[in-house]
Protein backbone atom coordinates (compact mmCIF):
# COMPACT_ATOMS: atom_id res chain seq x y z
CA UNK A 1 0.00 0.00 0.00
CA UNK A 2 1.30 3.41 -0.91
CA UNK A 3 0.82 6.11 1.69
CA UNK A 4 -0.14 9.31 -0.08
CA UNK A 5 1.48 12.20 1.73
CA UNK A 6 -0.54 15.37 1.17
CA UNK A 7 1.47 18.36 0.05
CA UNK A 8 0.48 21.98 -0.24
CA UNK A 9 -0.09 21.41 -3.93
CA UNK A 10 -2.94 19.06 -3.09
CA UNK A 11 -4.15 20.57 0.16
CA UNK A 12 -6.91 23.11 -0.39
CA UNK A 13 -7.78 23.84 3.23
CA UNK A 14 -6.04 24.26 6.55
CA UNK A 15 -4.83 20.99 8.03
CA UNK A 16 -7.35 19.15 10.17
CA UNK A 17 -6.02 17.07 13.05
CA UNK A 18 -5.73 13.33 12.54
CA UNK A 19 -6.50 11.89 16.00
CA UNK A 20 -4.92 8.79 17.45
CA UNK A 21 -6.26 6.48 20.11
CA UNK A 22 -5.00 8.66 22.95
CA UNK A 23 -6.10 12.00 21.50
CA UNK A 24 -9.49 11.21 19.97
CA UNK A 25 -11.36 12.52 23.05
CA UNK A 26 -9.61 15.88 22.74
CA UNK A 27 -10.55 16.51 19.12
CA UNK A 28 -14.03 15.02 19.47
CA UNK A 29 -14.62 17.24 22.49
CA UNK A 30 -13.43 20.27 20.58
CA UNK A 31 -15.90 19.42 17.80
CA UNK A 32 -18.67 19.67 20.45
CA UNK A 33 -17.26 22.95 21.74
CA UNK A 34 -15.75 21.40 24.86
CA UNK A 35 -12.14 21.59 26.01
CA UNK A 36 -10.96 18.37 27.66
CA UNK A 37 -7.53 17.43 28.96
CA UNK A 38 -6.18 14.30 30.59
CA UNK A 39 -6.36 14.19 34.39
CA UNK A 40 -4.66 11.38 36.30
CA UNK A 41 -7.01 9.58 38.67
CA UNK A 42 -4.06 8.42 40.77
CA UNK A 43 -1.79 11.45 41.16
CA UNK A 44 -4.18 14.22 40.05
CA UNK A 45 -1.75 15.60 37.42
CA UNK A 46 -3.06 17.24 34.30
CA UNK A 47 -1.15 16.82 31.07
CA UNK A 48 -1.09 17.96 27.46
CA UNK A 49 -0.69 16.81 24.72
CA UNK A 50 -2.75 13.68 25.35
CA UNK A 51 -0.76 10.48 25.53
CA UNK A 52 -1.08 6.87 26.64
CA UNK A 53 0.01 7.11 30.27
CA UNK A 54 0.42 9.63 33.08
CA UNK A 55 3.87 11.08 32.53
CA UNK A 56 4.17 11.83 36.27
CA UNK A 57 3.19 8.51 37.90
CA UNK A 58 2.78 6.13 34.93
CA UNK A 59 -0.82 5.40 35.82
CA UNK A 60 -2.97 4.17 32.96
CA UNK A 61 -6.01 5.71 34.61
CA UNK A 62 -5.94 9.07 32.89
CA UNK A 63 -9.37 10.50 32.34
CA UNK A 64 -10.54 13.11 29.87
CA UNK A 65 -11.74 15.98 32.03
CA UNK A 66 -13.63 19.01 30.86
CA UNK A 67 -12.09 22.31 31.87
CA UNK A 68 -13.50 25.84 31.83
CA UNK A 69 -11.50 27.04 28.84
CA UNK A 70 -10.03 29.89 30.82
CA UNK A 71 -6.30 30.27 30.38
CA UNK A 72 -3.29 32.50 30.85
CA UNK A 73 -0.92 33.61 28.13
CA UNK A 74 2.54 32.07 28.59
CA UNK A 75 4.12 33.21 25.33
CA UNK A 76 3.14 34.20 21.81
CA UNK A 77 4.80 34.59 18.43
CA UNK A 78 3.40 36.45 15.47
CA UNK A 79 4.00 34.58 12.25
CA UNK A 80 5.04 36.86 9.41
CA UNK A 81 6.01 34.05 7.08
CA UNK A 82 3.66 31.25 6.09
CA UNK A 83 5.69 28.07 6.33
CA UNK A 84 2.41 26.37 5.45
CA UNK A 85 1.31 28.20 2.29
CA UNK A 86 -2.37 27.69 3.15
CA UNK A 87 -1.87 30.12 6.04
CA UNK A 88 -0.52 32.90 3.79
CA UNK A 89 -3.91 34.59 3.56
CA UNK A 90 -3.98 34.85 7.36
CA UNK A 91 -0.63 36.60 7.80
CA UNK A 92 0.21 37.87 10.26
CA UNK A 93 -1.32 35.31 12.64
CA UNK A 94 -0.48 34.45 16.21
CA UNK A 95 0.71 31.16 17.68
CA UNK A 96 0.75 30.97 21.47
CA UNK A 97 1.35 28.78 24.49
CA UNK A 98 -1.52 29.04 26.96
CA UNK A 99 -1.63 27.63 30.51
CA UNK A 100 -5.08 26.33 31.47
CA UNK A 101 -6.28 27.98 34.68
CA UNK A 102 -8.07 24.94 36.11
CA UNK A 103 -5.62 22.30 34.84
CA UNK A 104 -2.21 23.26 36.23
CA UNK A 105 0.56 21.66 34.19
CA UNK A 106 -1.47 21.61 30.97
CA UNK A 107 -0.06 24.11 28.47
CA UNK A 108 -1.61 24.21 24.99
CA UNK A 109 -0.05 25.30 21.75
CA UNK A 110 -2.80 27.29 20.07
CA UNK A 111 -3.68 30.44 18.17
CA UNK A 112 -4.70 33.82 19.53
CA UNK A 113 -7.70 35.26 17.68
CA UNK A 114 -9.81 38.41 17.94
CA UNK A 115 -6.91 40.42 19.36
CA UNK A 116 -4.00 42.57 18.31
CA UNK A 117 -1.05 40.65 19.75
CA UNK A 118 0.71 43.96 20.47
CA UNK A 119 -2.01 44.63 23.06
CA UNK A 120 -1.24 41.38 24.93
CA UNK A 121 1.40 40.52 27.47
CA UNK A 122 2.42 37.29 29.16
CA UNK A 123 0.05 36.58 32.02
CA UNK A 124 -3.04 38.01 30.33
CA UNK A 125 -6.33 36.13 30.82
CA UNK A 126 -7.71 34.29 27.80
CA UNK A 127 -10.71 32.14 26.97
CA UNK A 128 -11.18 29.34 24.50
CA UNK A 129 -13.10 29.48 21.23
CA UNK A 130 -13.34 26.75 18.60
CA UNK A 131 -12.69 26.93 14.88
CA UNK A 132 -14.32 24.07 12.93
CA UNK A 133 -11.74 22.10 10.98
CA UNK A 134 -12.74 19.07 8.96
CA UNK A 135 -14.58 16.59 11.18
CA UNK A 136 -13.23 18.27 14.30
CA UNK A 137 -12.52 21.75 15.67
CA UNK A 138 -9.35 23.51 16.76
CA UNK A 139 -9.31 25.22 20.17
CA UNK A 140 -8.06 28.79 19.96
CA UNK A 141 -7.97 31.57 22.51
CA UNK A 142 -9.08 35.19 22.67
CA UNK A 143 -8.84 37.80 25.41
CA UNK A 144 -11.15 36.80 28.26
CA UNK A 145 -14.39 38.65 28.70
CA UNK A 146 -15.71 39.50 32.14
CA UNK A 147 -15.99 36.42 34.36
CA UNK A 148 -19.42 34.85 34.41
CA UNK A 149 -21.36 36.26 37.29
CA UNK A 150 -19.62 39.54 36.73
CA UNK A 151 -18.44 42.11 39.17
CA UNK A 152 -21.11 43.35 41.51
CA UNK B 1 38.13 9.80 30.90
CA UNK B 2 37.52 6.15 31.76
CA UNK B 3 39.74 3.11 32.00
CA UNK B 4 42.82 5.17 31.30
CA UNK B 5 41.84 5.85 27.70
CA UNK B 6 41.59 9.61 27.15
CA UNK B 7 39.70 10.79 24.08
CA UNK B 8 41.69 13.32 22.09
CA UNK B 9 41.07 15.24 18.88
CA UNK B 10 43.99 14.84 16.49
CA UNK B 11 42.62 16.15 13.21
CA UNK B 12 40.01 18.46 11.71
CA UNK B 13 38.93 19.09 8.14
CA UNK B 14 36.46 21.06 6.04
CA UNK B 15 35.01 20.91 2.57
CA UNK B 16 34.27 23.95 0.47
CA UNK B 17 31.05 25.68 1.55
CA UNK B 18 28.28 26.46 -0.96
CA UNK B 19 25.35 28.86 -1.03
CA UNK B 20 23.79 27.49 -4.22
CA UNK B 21 21.24 24.68 -4.31
CA UNK B 22 21.69 21.26 -5.85
CA UNK B 23 25.24 20.56 -4.70
CA UNK B 24 26.11 16.87 -4.26
CA UNK B 25 27.50 16.45 -0.74
CA UNK B 26 29.37 13.21 -1.44
CA UNK B 27 32.53 14.89 -2.78
CA UNK B 28 32.32 17.37 0.09
CA UNK B 29 32.17 14.80 2.85
CA UNK B 30 35.09 12.99 1.21
CA UNK B 31 37.06 16.26 1.07
CA UNK B 32 36.38 17.10 4.71
CA UNK B 33 37.13 13.56 5.90
CA UNK B 34 40.37 13.24 3.95
CA UNK B 35 41.47 16.69 5.16
CA UNK B 36 40.89 15.59 8.77
CA UNK B 37 42.72 12.29 8.22
CA UNK B 38 45.69 14.11 6.65
CA UNK B 39 45.66 16.73 9.39
CA UNK B 40 46.03 13.90 11.92
CA UNK B 41 48.93 12.38 10.03
CA UNK B 42 46.92 9.24 9.35
CA UNK B 43 45.72 7.30 6.34
CA UNK B 44 42.10 6.16 5.81
CA UNK B 45 43.20 2.57 6.41
CA UNK B 46 43.94 3.45 10.03
CA UNK B 47 40.33 4.55 10.72
CA UNK B 48 38.35 1.86 12.56
CA UNK B 49 35.16 3.77 13.43
CA UNK B 50 32.86 6.27 11.70
CA UNK B 51 30.10 8.28 13.34
CA UNK B 52 27.84 10.92 11.82
CA UNK B 53 24.62 12.82 12.51
CA UNK B 54 22.22 12.16 9.63
CA UNK B 55 19.86 14.53 7.91
CA UNK B 56 19.24 16.04 4.50
CA UNK B 57 22.54 16.19 2.64
CA UNK B 58 24.28 13.69 4.85
CA UNK B 59 25.70 10.32 4.00
CA UNK B 60 25.49 7.21 6.14
CA UNK B 61 28.64 6.37 8.04
CA UNK B 62 29.04 3.20 6.02
CA UNK B 63 28.62 5.06 2.72
CA UNK B 64 31.55 7.27 3.65
CA UNK B 65 33.49 4.24 4.82
CA UNK B 66 33.05 2.81 1.31
CA UNK B 67 33.88 6.07 -0.46
CA UNK B 68 37.12 6.35 1.52
CA UNK B 69 38.04 2.68 1.06
CA UNK B 70 38.12 2.10 4.82
CA UNK B 71 38.14 -1.56 5.87
CA UNK B 72 35.90 -3.33 8.33
CA UNK B 73 34.73 -1.00 11.10
CA UNK B 74 34.78 -1.93 14.77
CA UNK B 75 32.27 0.80 15.67
CA UNK B 76 29.95 3.05 13.69
CA UNK B 77 26.69 4.90 13.97
CA UNK B 78 24.30 7.43 12.50
CA UNK B 79 23.26 9.43 15.54
CA UNK B 80 20.09 11.06 14.31
CA UNK B 81 16.69 11.85 15.66
CA UNK B 82 17.06 13.05 19.19
CA UNK B 83 20.78 13.75 19.62
CA UNK B 84 22.73 16.99 20.04
CA UNK B 85 23.05 17.59 16.27
CA UNK B 86 26.53 17.39 14.73
CA UNK B 87 28.26 17.14 18.09
CA UNK B 88 26.39 13.86 18.73
CA UNK B 89 28.76 12.08 16.36
CA UNK B 90 31.80 13.32 18.26
CA UNK B 91 30.19 12.43 21.60
CA UNK B 92 29.56 8.89 20.38
CA UNK B 93 33.17 8.68 19.20
CA UNK B 94 34.42 9.72 22.64
CA UNK B 95 32.42 6.94 24.26
CA UNK B 96 33.61 4.40 21.70
CA UNK B 97 37.27 5.42 21.98
CA UNK B 98 37.31 5.57 25.78
CA UNK B 99 35.49 2.24 26.14
CA UNK B 100 37.93 0.51 23.84
CA UNK B 101 35.32 -0.24 21.18
CA UNK B 102 37.54 1.49 18.64
CA UNK B 103 40.88 3.26 18.42
CA UNK B 104 40.59 5.90 15.71
CA UNK B 105 37.20 7.41 14.92
CA UNK B 106 36.24 9.62 12.01
CA UNK B 107 33.27 11.88 12.78
CA UNK B 108 31.58 14.12 10.25
CA UNK B 109 28.54 16.28 9.60
CA UNK B 110 27.45 16.79 6.05
CA UNK B 111 24.47 19.02 5.40
CA UNK B 112 22.84 20.73 2.46
CA UNK B 113 21.17 24.08 2.05
CA UNK B 114 17.92 22.40 1.06
CA UNK B 115 17.57 21.06 4.61
CA UNK B 116 14.91 23.07 6.39
CA UNK B 117 13.04 23.55 3.13
CA UNK B 118 15.16 26.27 1.58
CA UNK B 119 14.72 24.75 -1.84
CA UNK B 120 11.26 26.19 -2.47
CA UNK B 121 9.68 22.75 -2.58
CA UNK B 122 7.52 22.41 0.50
CA UNK B 123 6.32 19.01 1.58
CA UNK B 124 3.90 19.16 4.49
CA UNK B 125 3.27 15.96 6.42
CA UNK B 126 -0.22 14.95 7.60
CA UNK B 127 -1.35 16.52 10.88
CA UNK B 128 -0.93 13.18 12.62
CA UNK B 129 1.07 11.93 15.60
CA UNK B 130 2.94 14.82 17.24
CA UNK B 131 2.07 17.09 14.31
CA UNK B 132 -1.66 16.95 15.16
CA UNK B 133 -0.88 19.37 18.00
CA UNK B 134 1.07 21.86 15.87
CA UNK B 135 0.18 21.82 12.16
CA UNK B 136 -3.51 22.77 12.58
CA UNK B 137 -2.31 26.00 14.21
CA UNK B 138 0.06 26.89 11.38
CA UNK B 139 3.05 25.85 13.48
CA UNK B 140 5.42 24.57 10.82
CA UNK B 141 8.94 25.41 9.67
CA UNK B 142 11.01 23.30 12.04
CA UNK B 143 11.55 24.91 15.41
CA UNK B 144 11.22 28.48 14.12
CA UNK B 145 7.84 29.24 15.77
CA UNK B 146 9.09 27.73 19.03
CA UNK B 147 12.11 30.03 18.87
CA UNK B 148 9.78 33.01 18.46
CA UNK B 149 7.94 31.81 21.57
CA UNK B 150 11.21 31.48 23.46
CA UNK B 151 12.39 34.97 22.58
CA UNK B 152 9.01 36.42 23.57
CA UNK B 153 8.94 34.59 26.89
CA UNK B 154 12.54 35.43 27.76
CA UNK B 155 11.95 39.13 27.18
CA UNK B 156 8.78 38.91 29.31
CA UNK B 157 10.24 36.82 32.12
CA UNK B 158 13.90 37.78 32.34
CA UNK B 159 13.80 41.25 30.83
CA UNK B 160 16.61 42.50 28.66
CA UNK B 161 16.19 43.96 25.22
CA UNK B 162 16.23 42.99 21.59
CA UNK B 163 19.71 44.51 21.43
CA UNK B 164 20.92 41.63 23.62
CA UNK B 165 20.00 39.23 20.83
CA UNK B 166 21.48 41.60 18.30
CA UNK B 167 24.87 41.38 19.99
CA UNK B 168 25.06 37.68 19.10
CA UNK B 169 24.24 38.47 15.46
CA UNK B 170 26.70 41.38 15.20
CA UNK B 171 29.46 39.38 16.88
CA UNK B 172 29.08 36.57 14.34
CA UNK B 173 29.70 38.94 11.42
CA UNK B 174 32.72 40.51 13.13
CA UNK B 175 34.45 37.17 13.51
CA UNK B 176 33.36 35.78 10.13
CA UNK B 177 35.10 38.70 8.42
CA UNK B 178 38.38 37.24 9.71
CA UNK B 179 37.59 33.65 8.71
CA UNK B 180 38.60 32.24 5.35
CA UNK B 181 35.40 30.18 5.19
CA UNK B 182 33.15 33.00 6.35
CA UNK B 183 29.94 33.32 4.33
CA UNK B 184 28.28 36.51 5.61
CA UNK B 185 31.33 38.68 6.15
CA UNK B 186 29.88 42.17 5.85
CA UNK B 187 29.73 43.94 9.21
CA UNK B 188 26.26 44.25 10.68
CA UNK B 189 25.00 47.30 12.55
CA UNK B 190 22.48 47.19 15.38
CA UNK B 191 20.11 49.28 13.25
CA UNK B 192 20.32 46.66 10.50
CA UNK B 193 19.65 43.90 13.01
CA UNK B 194 16.69 45.75 14.51
CA UNK B 195 15.22 46.44 11.08
CA UNK B 196 15.62 42.90 9.75
CA UNK B 197 12.24 41.38 9.01
CA UNK B 198 10.28 39.40 11.53
CA UNK B 199 9.89 35.71 10.76
CA UNK B 200 8.08 34.66 13.95
CA UNK B 201 7.91 37.97 15.83
CA UNK B 202 9.85 38.75 17.95
CA UNK B 203 12.21 36.33 16.13
CA UNK B 204 13.91 38.17 13.28
CA UNK B 205 15.57 36.86 10.15
CA UNK B 206 18.96 37.79 11.60
CA UNK B 207 18.29 35.69 14.70
CA UNK B 208 18.44 32.63 12.41
CA UNK B 209 21.50 30.88 11.06
CA UNK B 210 22.41 30.82 7.37
CA UNK B 211 21.84 27.60 5.42
CA UNK B 212 24.74 26.29 3.34
CA UNK B 213 25.91 23.06 1.77
CA UNK B 214 29.15 21.68 3.15
CA UNK B 215 30.86 19.24 5.47
CA UNK B 216 33.32 19.18 8.32
CA UNK B 217 35.07 16.31 10.05
CA UNK B 218 37.28 15.43 12.99
CA UNK B 219 39.44 12.51 14.07
CA UNK B 220 39.17 11.30 17.66
CA UNK B 221 41.56 8.78 19.18
CA UNK B 222 43.29 8.08 22.49
CA UNK B 223 45.91 10.37 24.04
CA UNK B 224 48.31 7.44 23.85
CA UNK B 225 47.84 7.04 20.10
CA UNK B 226 47.97 10.82 19.68
CA UNK B 227 51.52 10.88 21.02
CA UNK B 228 52.67 8.90 17.99
CA UNK B 229 51.00 11.22 15.49
CA UNK B 230 52.22 14.35 13.80
CA UNK B 231 49.20 16.47 14.71
CA UNK B 232 48.83 18.64 17.79
CA UNK B 233 46.33 16.89 20.06
CA UNK B 234 43.53 18.54 22.00
CA UNK B 235 42.12 16.70 25.03
CA UNK B 236 38.39 16.14 25.32
CA UNK B 237 38.27 16.80 29.04
CA UNK B 238 34.53 16.50 29.66
CA UNK B 239 31.42 15.50 27.76
CA UNK B 240 27.82 15.90 28.87
CA UNK B 241 24.34 15.40 27.46
CA UNK B 242 21.12 17.07 28.56
CA UNK B 243 17.45 16.73 27.73
CA UNK B 244 15.56 18.54 30.50
CA UNK B 245 12.92 16.76 32.55
CA UNK B 246 10.11 16.99 29.99
CA UNK B 247 12.00 17.00 26.71
CA UNK B 248 10.14 18.62 23.85
CA UNK B 249 10.83 21.61 21.60
CA UNK B 250 7.36 23.06 22.32
CA UNK B 251 5.82 21.36 25.35
CA UNK B 252 8.92 21.43 27.55
CA UNK B 253 8.60 22.27 31.23
CA UNK B 254 11.52 24.67 30.73
CA UNK B 255 10.93 26.45 27.45
CA UNK B 256 13.70 29.00 27.98
CA UNK B 257 16.59 26.68 28.81
CA UNK B 258 15.47 23.13 28.04
CA UNK B 259 18.28 20.70 28.82
CA UNK B 260 21.07 23.28 28.80
CA UNK B 261 21.23 23.82 32.58
CA UNK B 262 21.47 20.14 33.53
CA UNK B 263 23.92 19.52 30.69
CA UNK B 264 26.15 22.37 31.85
CA UNK B 265 26.05 21.22 35.47
CA UNK B 266 27.18 17.71 34.51
CA UNK B 267 29.82 19.11 32.15
CA UNK B 268 31.54 21.07 34.91
CA UNK B 269 31.12 18.26 37.46
CA UNK B 270 33.15 16.00 35.18
CA UNK B 271 35.71 18.62 34.14
CA UNK B 272 39.02 19.43 35.76
CA UNK B 273 38.49 23.12 34.98
CA UNK B 274 35.68 25.57 35.72
CA UNK B 275 33.68 28.14 33.82
CA UNK B 276 36.14 30.77 35.06
CA UNK B 277 38.95 29.00 33.16
CA UNK B 278 37.32 29.23 29.72
CA UNK B 279 39.43 31.12 27.18
CA UNK B 280 37.15 30.72 24.16
CA UNK B 281 33.53 29.58 23.76
CA UNK B 282 31.99 28.01 20.66
CA UNK B 283 28.27 27.83 21.41
CA UNK B 284 25.51 26.76 19.07
CA UNK B 285 23.86 29.68 17.27
CA UNK B 286 21.25 28.12 15.05
CA UNK B 287 19.18 30.84 16.71
CA UNK B 288 20.50 33.67 18.87
CA UNK B 289 18.32 32.59 21.80
CA UNK B 290 20.23 29.32 21.97
CA UNK B 291 23.60 31.02 22.36
CA UNK B 292 22.33 33.27 25.15
CA UNK B 293 20.86 30.22 26.92
CA UNK B 294 24.18 28.39 26.83
CA UNK B 295 26.17 31.39 28.07
CA UNK B 296 23.92 31.59 31.11
CA UNK B 297 23.48 27.83 31.61
CA UNK B 298 27.25 27.30 31.52
CA UNK B 299 27.65 29.90 34.25
CA UNK B 300 29.67 32.27 32.09
CA UNK B 301 27.24 34.80 33.54
CA UNK B 302 24.17 34.53 35.78
CA UNK B 303 20.69 33.60 34.55
CA UNK B 304 19.12 36.68 33.00
CA UNK B 305 22.38 38.66 33.19
CA UNK B 306 23.52 38.26 29.60
CA UNK B 307 22.55 41.79 28.57
CA UNK B 308 24.78 43.47 31.13
CA UNK B 309 27.51 40.86 30.85
CA UNK B 310 27.91 41.16 27.07
CA UNK B 311 28.84 44.82 27.53
CA UNK B 312 27.71 46.07 24.16
CA UNK B 313 29.47 43.14 22.48
CA UNK B 314 32.93 43.93 23.81
CA UNK B 315 33.01 40.86 26.05
CA UNK B 316 32.58 38.37 23.21
CA UNK B 317 34.40 40.11 20.35
CA UNK B 318 38.05 40.08 19.32
CA UNK B 319 40.15 41.13 22.30
CA UNK B 320 37.23 40.57 24.67
CA UNK B 321 37.37 38.65 27.93
CA UNK B 322 35.39 35.73 26.45
CA UNK B 323 35.71 35.46 22.66
CA UNK B 324 32.58 33.72 21.33
CA UNK B 325 31.99 31.87 18.06
CA UNK B 326 35.32 32.90 16.64
CA UNK B 327 34.63 31.75 13.08
CA UNK B 328 31.26 33.48 12.85
CA UNK B 329 29.29 30.43 13.94
CA UNK B 330 26.35 29.25 11.91
CA UNK B 331 24.94 32.78 11.73
CA UNK B 332 27.81 33.95 9.53
CA UNK B 333 29.94 30.95 8.52
CA UNK B 334 26.92 28.86 7.58
CA UNK B 335 25.00 25.99 9.08
CA UNK B 336 27.39 23.04 9.17
CA UNK B 337 25.12 21.97 12.00
CA UNK B 338 26.99 21.59 15.19
CA UNK B 339 30.27 19.88 14.48
CA UNK B 340 31.99 23.08 13.30
CA UNK B 341 31.87 24.43 16.87
CA UNK B 342 34.14 21.56 17.85
CA UNK B 343 36.50 21.95 14.88
CA UNK B 344 36.82 25.72 15.45
CA UNK B 345 37.56 25.15 19.15
CA UNK B 346 40.30 22.70 18.19
CA UNK B 347 41.77 25.19 15.71
CA UNK B 348 41.80 27.90 18.39
CA UNK B 349 43.45 25.66 20.99
CA UNK B 350 46.11 24.64 18.47
CA UNK B 351 46.84 28.30 17.69
CA UNK B 352 45.99 27.91 14.01
CA UNK B 353 43.58 30.82 13.65
CA UNK B 354 45.73 33.59 12.24
CA UNK B 355 44.27 37.06 12.72
CA UNK B 356 41.26 35.72 14.61
CA UNK B 357 43.41 33.72 17.04
CA UNK B 358 42.51 34.10 20.72
CA UNK B 359 45.91 34.65 22.38
CA UNK B 360 47.17 31.63 24.30
CA UNK B 361 43.80 29.87 24.27
CA UNK B 362 44.07 26.75 26.44
CA UNK B 363 40.48 25.93 27.51
CA UNK B 364 37.47 25.92 25.20
CA UNK B 365 33.84 25.10 25.85
CA UNK B 366 31.64 23.79 23.04
CA UNK B 367 27.87 23.41 23.28
CA UNK B 368 25.29 22.17 20.88
CA UNK B 369 21.59 22.47 20.14
CA UNK B 370 19.01 23.30 22.82
CA UNK B 371 15.76 22.07 24.30
CA UNK B 372 15.64 18.27 24.34
CA UNK B 373 18.86 17.76 22.34
CA UNK B 374 21.68 19.28 24.41
CA UNK B 375 25.34 18.30 24.32
CA UNK B 376 28.55 20.00 25.41
CA UNK B 377 32.28 19.45 25.72
CA UNK B 378 35.27 20.99 27.44
CA UNK B 379 38.47 20.89 25.38
CA UNK B 380 41.93 21.51 26.77
CA UNK B 381 45.35 22.00 25.16
CA UNK B 382 47.78 20.22 27.44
Amino acid sequence: MILQIPTEETRMSKPAPIPDQASAFFWEGAARGELLVQHCADCASFQYPPTVICEKCQSRDIRPTRVSGRGTLYALTVMHQAFLPIFAENLPFTIALVDLDDAPGARLLTNIVDANPADLTAGDPLEVVFEPRGDYAVPQFRPAGPALGGAA
Amino acid sequence: MTGGRQATVVGIGYSSVHRELGVDTRPLVVDASLAAVRDAGLTPAEIDAVFEYPGAGSQLATNVQRLLGIGDLTAYGDLGGSGPSGLAAAMAAVAAVESGACDVALVFRSVNREWGQQSGKIVVPPAANAAQFSLPYGDFGGIIPSMGLRKYRRLAELGGSEEDYGQIALNARTWAAMYERGVLTKPLTMDEYLSSRFVAEPLRLLDCDYPVTGACAAIITTAERARDLAGRPVTIDSVAFGTGSRPDWTFSDDLLFGGTIGCARRLWEKSRVTAADVDVAELYDGFTHITISWIEALGLCGIGEFGDWVDGGKRIGPGGALPLNTNGGQLAAGRLHGLAFLTEAVAQLRGDCGNRQVPDARVAVVANAHGPQCGAMVLIRE
